[in-house]
């Protein structure tokens, strides 16, 4: 191999490796894995990442942002081999009864199966609109497992917080229906 | 041709058991196929309530008579492609089945070129002119005398 195209290779994987090094750090510095979770928890209030997705119910699709500016927002993911999502969602149907008008409450059925989600539903009496997020590309974003995972969107779009004891349903529900 | 013939009738062989596998698939099969959503294990590694839901979901069109294939896209409806434990062969997924080939072949060559070079830089040097007579005598003489 002559001399310029041996420094040629070479220069070639130099710059090889420091894109990959690149590539390394800039995925690390932009991870956002934790999401809307992690913001919360760092005092931020971010806005809700917005998401179009199927109803469970067959009613075409709901698009989280539509709701901005209009309504407040209760954001339940659930599935249906998730145990403890049976409590905390039919605490958010009997919430709803109060609030309903004033507050919308979407669910978000992730990582599941569709089909076992609506008997689910059926079975524990969850009335309100649930949408397939079967890939939990929607949840990583919001923070990803474990579930359930409660969140509250003021009208605004801004998210207000996220359930950690159960005590404050009622003080957040207050909040955003307020805002 | 005829060195061809053990590898061809060898791959035949399996031709048989692969069409059984893709029309009667069995359950332990796609378990490892299949991924838990919740757990990035195949589902044989899971006993997670997510991994027996798509367990009992995989049993149920397996007994109603589904292919192997039929399944995989209905998981694939529901759950994205991530489901499945080998990337699809289409697509950018051809990537993940080509690339370690061409880095298998990449290698090869490399190392061919590799031993090739080696292997002329360890051949003696040519040998120069023959001396003539009257040096090959001083020679001769030089190294009598050494060894005398």
């Amino acid at each position: 191999m002559t001399r310029p195209a041996r420094l040629a290779a070479q220069g070639l994987a130099v710059a090889l490796v420091v894109g990959l090094l690149a590539l390394l750090v800039w995925r690390v510095a932009t991870d956002n894995s934790k999401g809307v979770a992690q913001a919360l928890k760092d005092g931020n209030h971010p806005t809700a990442p917005a998401f179009d997705l199927s109803r469970l119910d067959g009613g075409g699709r709901f698009d989280l942002a539509s709701l901005r500016g209009k309504k407040p927002i209760v954001l339940d993911f659930w599935a249906s081999w998730c145990v403890p999502c049976i409590h905390e969602s039919k605490r958010l149907e009997a919430a709803r009864k109060q609030y309903g008008d004033r507050v919308a409450f979407i669910g978000v059925d992730t990582k599941d199966f569709s089909g076992d989600a609506r008997d689910w539903q059926k079975k524990h009496g969850i009335t309100y609109p649930s949408v397939h997020d079967g890939s939990g590309s929607v949840l990583a974003k919001w923070g990803g497992l474990p579930i359930p995972r409660i969140f509250f969107v003021a009208r605004s779009g801004k998210v207000v917080g996220e359930l950690i004891v159960e005590e404050d349903l009622p003080r957040y529900l207050r909040e955003i229906a307020a805002s | 041709m005829k060195r061809f013939f053990p590898v061809v009738l060898l791959a035949l062989l399996f031709v048989p058991a692969a069409h059984a596998s893709e029309r009667h698939p069995t359950l332990p099969e796609l378990e490892g196929e299949v991924m838990c959503p919740v757990c990035e294990t195949t589902l044989d590694q899971s006993s997670s309530p997510a991994a027996q839901q798509i367990k009992r979901v995989i049993a149920t069109r397996i007994a109603a008579g589904d292919t192997k294939t039929q399944i995989k896209d209905r998981l694939v409806a529901e759950y994205g492609s991530a489901i499945l434990a080998a990337p699809p062969h289409k697509g950018f997924g051809l990537v993940a089945w080509w690339l370690p080939v061409a880095g298998i072949l990449a290698a090869a060559v490399a190392v061919g070129v590799g031993a090739r070079r080696w292997a002329r830089a360890r051949e003696p040097a040519p040998a120069g002119p023959p001396l003539d007579a009257a040096s090959e005598r001083r020679l001769d003489d030089e190294l009598r005398r050494f060894e005398g």
